[in-house]
């Protein structure tokens, strides 16, 4: 791994919270990762694994507890405003403005994330081009269905030509065409040369879309790298083999995997 | 903090509010047409009813006739043409008639009693009515009238034959004289009024866009999205703050017009007519309303923000501000009872009630500067403790991520009093 070229660094990232009930909550302990240009790394796990709080650290929505992350040098917490300038955040609890139109929505989303105030207009009318809105442009976003509206999400998130993509499950509650169109877009903005951190608990996107793969479980970086390579360490070919085959290990425990399976549908996040 | 961040934030929480019915409604068309179109449908509602009270025949039920020599009495009284006599009518049943409906008054005539027995000619009248239905109340006035117009005309002429000059009968008359302008009556009635109005314009031009910058942000799921931007979080509340303000002082400011343009259509007619009242005021109150409204507005919109962002949907954010709504409007209530108070440095030191007391002095064209700059003073004041406060508030990330559960109370009771501050503080 190159970390000179990183755009995105964590290193042993710590997130704890506490909870009324359950005390202290080790929702991220100690991870580490680089991630570079042009690639998208998958933050794999079941639900509660520490993922979303993970991204929501790199988008400074959270502070750490302890560890530093940066994007594009930029220390999310000395620098939050630079950090976040810096990337695109988009998950399914990243809804848009309902009575703003679309192209509204591009603007206000360039502007305030400091895209040049000169180059704003060509750079909506060009998002509008590419993602095909030019006929709901003027539509109130309440308005539109929610194929449209996730068409605007994905281009408000880039409106201001981040470096730095953040897609926290950005397949949940989506049909399968629309899941495919997220997909492919995903796949342009990597030929684009943008780094995109990609989390999910869906085995086969993660497999389809990943360059590297981080596995996560508990708050534990469980496994990095790339798929080939965890093939070669592990002997088992597809990636949810591979998976339980690391939780497994983790949990130390004999017949664990039927356990990390039920984990896949359930647990939320603290 | 970035002017240009929170200024680009601004103008499309404005933008977008110029979307929402609700606030539409209740901050910009409610302060301008309510009171107008309420003072009208008064006015039109006072002469309808009115009209139909002078307009109907009060239906009056005679016992008796009236005693030897006064028949005049009974003959003034059918000549009216708004009343019709019934005659032969026993007392029970008169009066059953008259809580039924079918009647509005009985008259009937007997001895006065005690030494107005020993005066010749003399009797009493006594008339019966319901005083719960207005038909019979007019009646009761017009049997009234005719019996007091009679009585005047029977006295002058018993005076005049026994050779009494008018200065000769009355003694000790009282003549009273009202001083006031009609200038005075009407800053009176704007005094009594307009203090209360703006303060309930303001509170409810801040009110709807308060929740729906804060609570209706969580509930749309827009706050995250806001969050990850790169403005800073000071200037996004900021911005917000500062709509949730300017929402506020425009509607008070789009009220204060409003009743300038109609109050003299409408509440002058309503208030007596041609007779005594002038609804004008001082230009120099125009300035200090408009302040008394930013900074009442400055205040309102700082409390129900911070009180309303522990709400997760904009009706927990409705229910969660209404006490500041309620309080903001009896400051006034009560003083609009004293009449005669004006702005002390005690009332000075009390927020809303300051506002309300320094608007109806300058109403009245009583300007306590170093008491009105007091008073704005001790508002900005509370402006300055709530943004402490909200600045406060945003330390935690279970507030800024919406997991807290709880009202702004229980969430300060809990950081304070258990010691966690350091634990969960993150700035």
């Amino acid at each position: 791994m190159n970390t000179e070229r990183a755009t995105v660094s964590v290193r042993d990232l710590k997130k704890f919270f506490f909870d009324e009930s359950r005390g202290e909550v080790r929702a991220v302990d100690g991870v580490t990762f680089a991630c570079q240009p042009g690639e998208v790394f998958g933050l794999l796990g079941a639900n509660g694994a520490g993922k979303t709080t993970t991204l929501r650290v790199l988008s400074t929505v959270l502070k750490p507890t302890d560890g530093e992350a940066s994007i594009m040098g930029h220390d999310v917490v000395a620098e939050p405003e630079a950090a976040r300038e810096s990337i695109g955040f988009y998950s399914a609890s990243t809804a848009l403005y309902p009575r703003l139109t679309a192209r509204e929505t591009l603007i206000f989303f360039a502007r305030i994330n400091h895209y040049p105030e000169a180059r704003i207009e060509e750079r909506v009318e060009a998002l509008v081009d590419r993602f095909g809105i030019e006929e709901y442009g003027n539509a109130r976003v309440e308005k539109l269905s929610s194929g449209m509206k996730q068409k605007v999400s994905i281009a408000r998130t880039i409106a201001h030509d981040p470096p730095v993509l953040i897609f926290d499950e950005p397949t949940v509650g989506l049909d399968v065409l629309n899941a495919l169109e997220m997909v492919k877009m995903i796949r342009e903005l990597r030929s684009e040369g943008k780094t995109i951190i990609f989390s999910s608990h869906i085995m086969s996107e993660v497999e389809k879309l990943c360059d590297r793969i981080a596995i996560i479980h508990r708050g534990n970086l469980l496994a990095l790298g790339t798929l080939e390579s965890m093939r070669e360490e592990t002997g088992h070919h597809y990636l949810e083999d591979i998976f339980v085959d690391h939780v497994t290990r983790a949990e130390g425990l004999e017949g664990a995997a039927m356990g990390v399976a039920g984990e896949l549908e359930g647990e939320e996040a603290p | 903090m970035n002017p240009r961040d929170i200024w680009i934030l601004y103008t499309m929480e404005l933008r977008s509010a110029l979307r929402e019915r609700a606030i539409v409604v209740y901050s910009i068309l409610l302060p301008i047409f309510l009171y107008p179109v309420m003072l009208w449908v008064m006015f039109s509602g006072m002469t309808f009813i009115q009209g139909l009270n002078e307009g109907f025949t009060s239906r009056i039920a005679l016992l008796e006739e009236a005693p030897a020599g006064h028949e005049a009495l009974v003959d003034s009284l059918e000549a009216r043409d708004d009343v019709q006599i019934t005659r032969e009518l026993e007392e029970e049943e008169a009066l059953a008639r008259i809580r039924e409906g079918e009647l509005d008054a009985v008259l009937s005539f007997e001895s006065p009693g005690g030494d107005g027995a020993a005066l010749p000619e003399n009797f009493r009248t006594v008339v019966r009515y319901d005083r719960s239905e207005s038909r019979s109340r007019t009646a009761g006035s017009r049997i009234e009238e005719t019996v007091e117009r009679y009585r005047d005309r029977w006295m002058v002429r018993e005076a005049e034959a026994l050779g009494m000059e008018e200065a000769d009968r009355v003694l000790f008359r009282l003549a009273s004289e009202d001083v006031s302008t009609e200038e005075d009556m009407g800053a009176m009635f704007l005094g009594m009024i307009l203090p209360l109005f703006l303060i309930i314009m303001v509170a409810m031009g801040c009110f709807y866009p308060a929740v729906d910058t804060t609570a209706g942000e969580r509930e749309r799921s827009t706050w995250e999205t806001l969050m990850t931007t790169s403005a800073a979080r000071i200037d996004v509340v900021a911005a917000k703050y500062f709509y949730v303000a300017t929402m506020g002082v425009s509607a008070g400011i789009l009220n204060v017009l409003a009743m300038f343009v109609s109050i003299g259509a409408v509440m002058a007619p309503l208030l007596g007519g041609e007779g005594g009242i002038s609804f004008r005021m001082p230009l120099l109150a125009v300035p200090v309303m408009i302040a008394g409204a930013a900074g009442l507005a400055l205040m309102l919109s700082a409390a129900m923000m911070i009180l309303a962002s522990f709400a997760r949907t904009f009706k927990d954010g409705q229910a969660m501000i209404q006490p500041v709504y309620i309080g903001a409007i009896l400051f006034p209530i009560l003083i609009g009872q004293q009449t005669d108070q004006t702005l002390t440095t005690g009332i000075a030191a009390i927020p809303v009630a300051n506002v309300a007391m320094m608007v109806r002095d300058a109403i009245n064209g009583i300007f306590l500067w170093p008491l009105i700059l007091q008073s704005l003073a001790v508002n900005l004041a509370v402006v300055g403790l709530c943004l402490w406060v909200a600045r406060w508030v945003l330390q935690f990330e279970d507030f800024l991520m919406g997991s807290f559960d709880g009202s702004f109370w229980r969430f300060a009771k809990d950081r304070l009093g258990s010691g966690r501050k350091e634990e969960e503080e993150t700035a």
